[in-house]
């Protein structure tokens, strides 16, 4: 159901981002190395889970690929970095419309696709990109990894210190409004229509065949920035790291944090980064506490994180989900 | 050298059957794709791994035991992951079996470490035989003939026996099958023991193959999970099959056009099919009410 109460929705969705950029402003100007490094990594984690969002969360198709996608974005801006000399401002947004034809193209053989077929075929998409990526040693360095150059603003290198948040926190802010902006407008109202029925959808008129192609080069876009970012804050990207683990930890994040919701997205980045973080010291538990409260969560907060936040309107998350 | 590679397609193959089959089963009663499985099996296998070599039972006795322990872990993981989650969205599920993957593997390296261990197949001491001029190890006929009879013993026992009717009433319409008096909880409970039974064997079959550790199931897991879809997800039968195929066309991709790229080609393959029959090769359409 289209909730009649978007616009207090995106009220509330502007005041968290305001607390969040002052959260991340005062954190980059005062905050200390590893901090930041994990701030860093929400960040980025965060515009993956939002643009897997739009596609799993708003459409309702599952992907099991988008680690494919965040490689992409990764080694394109890499390698346009370090073999073409592209600024990283100019090679991430080129990385990321790569990513979008190459999104575009996934969703046609995957227009008759559903479900776990569906699942298994982005899967594929995942691990033929993993492996193209080794195996085009010329270009990509293969297994050996690819050396990235150190990201430059206007003669300033970004590597040290807080630098790079401002970069990720700053895109991190703008996809947020652009998703916000999306899901409150007409081509959010359409895939929410197509996650419930793609037949009621096709009968009010919507196109269901553009709409999911929108929907999957949109959330390749995303991903491919954020792919791109990464490259840019670690400096060395290697294949290995872009397996199929990575494509399911992603669809774990957006559910943790609540499906089809824009700050859940950032709520289950959050939890991604900081849970196994805050376990790190225990030798063999990260897995299997970060795993025990995958459950937790699942079974005690089926709306997902962001469901704490709506409790006292429990009407309305009943709609919303 | 043709025949060579399809038997040991076969052998390959039917452990991604088996796999397949421990996860439509659970597919078809609950809905939900079990990413667990994999640790699962691996779970089991190291429980059978342990009754041999630390209490130096016979395999006879082994393989009972595991069955009996995959069985018990598997209406276990229904009792307490999944029951709460029933009503609640499918991806819910789902997200919960991958944790309860995580947490497996973490507790499966804290008791048997990270190192790799041998696991001694029944049929070690067995000589290399021949088959219509095909040499075939006793490993892979044993691998083969096992998962073809625990198929035959699953579609009998879905069949042919009142606790095996009674699920497949209760996988088809839940509020239906309770109105008829069937223990819905009990049949999603009865799935969920055939499948880990199913994985179970899959592991004790592999780990002779490959070296037993705790990262033995990931890539079988996948596979198992691709096959079942190449072949179509609506029947065990269709399963089998996929898993099968599956085996065959990897190695014979693989000694034919690329070694490297032997299971990108296939996963290539396989969206080829879906594209053509988005059901699978056997499956059928599931018709819906709008």
């Amino acid at each position: 159901m289209v909730s009649p109460a978007i616009p207090a929705a995106a009220r509330r969705d502007r005041l968290l981002v305001a607390a969040v950029a002052v959260f991340v402003g005062a954190m980059a100007l005062f905050g200390g190395g590893y901090f930041v490094y994990l701030l860093n990594l929400i960040g980025i984690f965060s515009l993956v889970a939002i643009g897997l969002n739009i596609l799993t969360g708003f459409s309702g198709q599952t992907s099991l690929g988008h680690a494919g996608f965040f490689a992409v974005g990764a080694y394109a801006s890499g390698v346009l970095a370090q073999r073409f000399g592209l600024p990283f401002w100019l090679a991430i947004p080129v990385a990321g419309a790569l990513a979008t034809l190459i999104g575009a193209a996934i969703a046609l053989p995957a227009l008759r696709l559903k479900n776990l077929y569906l699942a298994i075929a982005t899967l594929g998409f995942g691990i033929v990109t993993q492996k193209l990526i080794f195996e085009w040693r010329g270009v990509t360095g293969g297994g050996a990894g690819l050396q990235v150059p150190t990201p430059q603003l206007f003669g300033v290198p970004l590597a040290e210190g807080s630098r790079m948040t401002w970069i990720i926190w700053a895109t991190l802010l703008a996809g947020t409004w652009a998703a916000s902006q999306l899901a409150s407008g007409r081509t959010g109202r359409a895939l929410i229509m197509l996650r419930e029925s793609e037949a009621a959808a096709g009968c009010i008129g919507i196109h269901v065949a553009r709409y999911k192609v929108v929907a999957f080069a949109l959330s390749a876009f995303y991903t491919a920035v954020a792919g791109g970012l990464y490259a840019n804050l670690v400096r060395y990207i290697n294949p290995e790291s872009f397996s199929v683990n990575m494509s399911i930890m992603f669809l774990a994040m957006i559910v943790i944090g609540g499906l089809g919701s824009v700050r859940g997205a950032l709520l289950g980045a959050a939890f991604y980064v900081a849970v196994p973080e805050a376990v790190r010291g225990f030798k063999e538990a990260p897995g299997l506490i970060f795993g025990i409260s995958l459950m937790l969560v699942m079974i005690l907060l089926p709306g997902g994180l962001i469901s704490v936040f709506r409790r006292r309107k429990p009407a309305r998350a009943a709609a919303a989900a | 050298m043709i025949s060579q590679l399809i038997i040991g397609g076969l052998a390959s193959g039917s452990l991604y059957a088996l796999i397949g089959i421990a996860i439509v089963l659970v597919l078809q009663a609950t809905e939900v794709p079990n990413f667990a499985q994999g640790e699962m099996a691996m779970f089991a296998t190291f429980v059978a791994y342990t009754l041999l070599a630390t209490y130096g039972l016979s395999w006879w006795l082994v393989f009972p035991a595991t069955l009996a322990f995959a069985a018990v872990q598997g209406v276990i993981v229904q009792q307490v992951v999944i029951r709460p989650l029933l009503g609640a969205p499918i991806i819910n599920a789902v997200i919960a079996t991958l944790g309860l993957n995580l947490a497996l593997h973490s507790i499966a390296g804290m008791i048997w470490g990270n190192q790799t261990n041998v696991l001694t197949s029944p049929v070690a001491h067995l000589p290399v035989f021949q088959l219509l001029g095909v040499n075939v190890s006793p490993d892979s006929a044993l691998t083969i003939i096992v998962s073809v009879a625990m198929i035959i013993l699953f579609t009998l026992i879905l069949r042919h026996t009142r606790a095996g009717i009674a699920l497949r009433a209760a996988s088809q319409n839940q509020s239906v099958a309770k109105l008829m008096g069937i223990a819905v909880s009990r049949s999603f409970a009865m799935a969920w023991a055939m499948g880990a039974m199913a994985g179970a064997v899959a592991g004790m079959l592999v780990a002779p193959i490959l070296f037993l550790d705790v990262n033995l199931m990931g890539a079988l897991l996948i596979k198992g999970f691709a096959g079942a879809v190449l072949g179509g997800l609506s029947s065990l039968g269709a399963v089998f099959v996929g898993g099968l195929l599956l085996g065959i066309v990897e190695n014979l991709l693989g000694a034919y056009v690329s070694g490297t790229f032997s299971e990108a080609l296939s996963f290539t393959l396989i969206i080829v099919v879906l594209i053509v029959a988005p059901n699978g090769i056997f499956g059928r359409v599931k018709s819906q009410k709008v």
